[in-house]
């Protein structure tokens, strides 16, 4: 079979469904459950960090759980600084936060804040330990980090109740060993599909309070704040391209035992 | 100088770095806070290493008319374009983050998306049950994707309906993750992070230098 | 602007798609303004959010005597700017000065904190569930998965140590790693297929929707 064949039909398996909506549920697993639970057990008026550490090519997995997560932020009161230690998503987390934020009527330097981004991960993790305005020393926008109202009471982490890392890299395993070790900073973590396996051993030992797994895990938030939007929809178109992939793979491996078996 | 200053330079860094992570000693926390600046300050300037480095490519390609040279007119034109707009304006630029959003966006996001059909052509023509290790690979594999997507909750719902488990496509995915996977995922956690403290610790005693490069 | 800003991305994003064909200049087109239009923008916000708050800044308000103790900063400042000896070939060997420094950093901050997060935490963690079988709060399936975690750990860092020939129990403790090992690359590439999938129906969804408005 031409492997543009192959292409066609991948193609076909999501063009099909995208245009005739399917709803099927979705159950939620432990690890987004045990996240949710965390941010809604918050007092109102607690700060949290979320990181936007990921670029455009990893916007349709970490997307739709940033917009939920800042969604159920905004609804509890709790307040929200935003970063990226990756320079490509600078640009993306600032237009969704301000998407969100007018959706909700959040306020820039009351409700959140976008600190924007500072190269060198480590450094910058390590530095808002002691002090959070001696990296940023102003917000994206170019105000001074000490002048915005909701930053008056915080200086480092000791003030920030959990840090949630929206990862597409490494970046996590970056932020649990040098601010959960050095800081004993809470973490939790929203990663794309190819490092979801990597991080079970963080949350079996508690050093991630909660994970939201790639596009699945979009979906299962969607469902736990109760406002379904892209994750819902694409997990839904998503079925139907995994059908055809686990169909390719016992098809081309019903005929490689039916070659092998007459060769033999 | 060439050689022994650097040397000298990365074992007093990474010592410093080391003890004073032990001390709370105040002069030491203010150590270790000048330290972290510094390394804060020195970090953005790598840029012109991985700048240089690129251009210098392609001006190679240009010199040396290379299969398809002309192409690589386009890097320096986005390059030079975006300079031009954001050095002067800034990166909240409306012109900018219009080609941020409308170029480089679906560009970089279309990109990685190419890897789907990849991944779906591999599949029928090489994901192979030849041996019992690729045969362990390939059935996590399956079960993984059918336990990801709602459908294959649907399934095991309708056709095992007389099993006792419900939801099982999702449940037996999320015990392959906290079990099996875990471990091995550990047992490679665990070996990377010796061979880093390892590492790290002949980098500091000068025993790897190979970050010196090449020459005297 | 909007409007045209989407047709720009469409057709962009159906010249990257035009690559599942063959290559053709329009792939190449679009690859390689990728590259530019990426490559400028991380200068923009690596000046904007690097140099100038951690470089220029500090350096101003040193020459102009606004903040005296910013001089010490002069050092690491001028200690950066050694990474422009790269575009200077005879020169070049400068640049081990800041990347010493860098790698000096790193190794030193790394060893007592990966040894904590990575080595201390993920051996406490594969221990701790015998500490609740001690105290009798572990079910028969927690005792199975505890010891399950065990026999993983063990086995997959039994396959990655070299140190003695893989022969007799050695050799069966390695196969079994092995096992975990396949049972964890099989896991990662079920969620991989989620996530390159996911990247391709957002394009889908933006080709569509967006652009053809097909969806409602």
């Amino acid at each position: 079979m031409d492997r543009r064949f192959v292409y066609i039909l991948v193609a076909l398996a999501v063009i099909i469904p995208m245009l005739f909506r399917v709803n099927l549920p979705v159950s939620v697993s432990e690890p987004t459950q045990k996240l949710y639970d965390y941010i809604e057990a918050l007092p109102s008026d607690s700060t949290i960090i979320l990181a936007f550490d990921y670029g455009p090519s990893s916007l349709a997995e970490l997307n739709p759980m940033a917009k939920s997560l800042l969604r159920q932020c905004f609804d509890n009161d709790v307040r929200v600084i935003a970063l990226t230690l990756y320079p490509d998503g600078t640009t993306l987390a600032s237009t969704l936060i301000q998407e969100i934020a007018e959706e909700k009527g959040a306020v820039d330097g009351e409700d959140y804040v976008f600190l924007g981004f500072r190269p060198g991960a480590t450094q910058v993790i390590l530095g808002m330990g002691s002090d959070i305005s001696s990296v940023f020393e102003t917000d994206y926008s170019g105000k001074a980090t000490t002048e915005i109202p909701m930053m008056k009471d915080i200086t480092n982490y000791a003030q920030i109740s959990l840090l949630i890392d929206l990862a597409s890299g490494s970046s996590t395993e970056v932020w649990i060993t040098y601010a959960n070790v050095q800081y004993n900073l809470q973490i939790a973590a929203g990663v794309t599909g190819v490092i979801i396996s990597q991080m079970y051993p963080y949350l079996q030992t508690g050093q991630l309070v909660g994970l939201i797994s790639g596009i699945l895990g979009a979906a299962e938030y969607e469902r736990l704040i109760d406002v379904p939007a892209k994750g819902m929809l694409w997990i839904n178109i998503e079925s139907f391209v995994h059908l055809l992939i686990v169909g390719l793979v016992v098809a081309g491996n019903i005929i490689f035992f039916n070659q092998r078996r007459r060769e033999e | 100088m060439r050689r022994q200053v650097p040397l000298i330079l990365c074992f007093v860094f990474g010592i410093v770095m080391i003890f004073t992570q032990f001390s709370p000693h105040s002069v030491s926390q203010t150590l270790y806070q000048e330290v972290i600046s510094w390394a804060l300050i020195i970090s953005p300037f790598a840029l012109v290493l991985a700048t240089t480095t690129l251009i210098q490519t392609h001006v190679t390609r240009i010199r040396r008319r290379t299969e398809h040279w002309q192409y690589s007119f386009l890097v320096f034109v986005g390059i030079i374009t975006m300079v031009v707009i954001g050095v002067p304006f800034g990166p909240q630029n409306q012109v900018f983050e219009w080609f941020y959003t409308h170029v480089q966006v679906p560009m970089d996001a279309t990109m990685f998306s190419l890897l789907a059909f990849f991944i779906a052509s591999a599949a029928y023509r090489a994901f192979r049950a030849r041996t019992f290790e690729a045969s362990l690979l390939l059935i996590t594999a399956l079960i993984v994707m059918m336990g990801n997507v709602p459908v294959g909750d649907l399934i095991w719902n309708t056709v095992l309906s007389w099993l006792p488990l419900e939801d099982g496509a999702s449940g037996a995915r999320q015990w392959i993750l906290n079990n099996p996977n875990l471990s091995a995922r550990r047992g490679i956690i665990l070996g990377v992070s010796l061979g880093v403290i390892s590492q790290s610790i002949r980098i500091i005693l000068g025993i790897e230098r190979t970050y010196l490069g090449g020459g005297d | 602007m909007e409007l045209f800003g989407i047709w720009v991305a469409a057709l962009l994003t159906l010249c990257i798609y035009s690559f599942l064909y063959q290559d053709n200049p329009f792939y190449r087109f679009a690859e390689h303004l990728y590259v530019g239009i990426s490559v400028g923008y991380g200068i923009v916000l690596s000046i904007h959010q690097g140099l100038i708050p951690f470089a220029f800044k500090p350096f101003w308000a040193a020459v102009t005597g606004e903040s005296l103790i910013g001089l010490v900063k002069l050092i690491p400042i001028g200690v950066g700017l050694l990474f422009f000896a790269r575009l200077s070939p005879g020169h070049t060997w400068l640049i081990r000065y800041p990347i010493a420094i860098l790698i000096g950093f790193g190794s030193g901050v790394a060893i007592p904190n990966v040894l904590r997060a990575n080595i201390f935490e993920q051996t406490r963690g594969t221990i701790e569930p015998f500490a609740a079988m001690h105290a009798g709060t572990l079910s028969g399936w927690g005792v199975f998965e505890a010891v399950l975690m065990v026999v993983g750990v063990v086995c997959t860092l039994t396959y990655f140590f070299f140190s003695v020939e893989h022969r007799g129990p050695v050799k069966w403790l390695s196969k079994v790693g092995i096992a975990f090992l396949m049972i964890g690359f099989g896991s990662a590439f079920g969620n991989t297929v989620m996530g390159r999938v996911a990247l391709l129906i957002q394009r889908a969804d933006f080709l569509l929707g967006d652009w053809l408005n097909l969806i409602s």
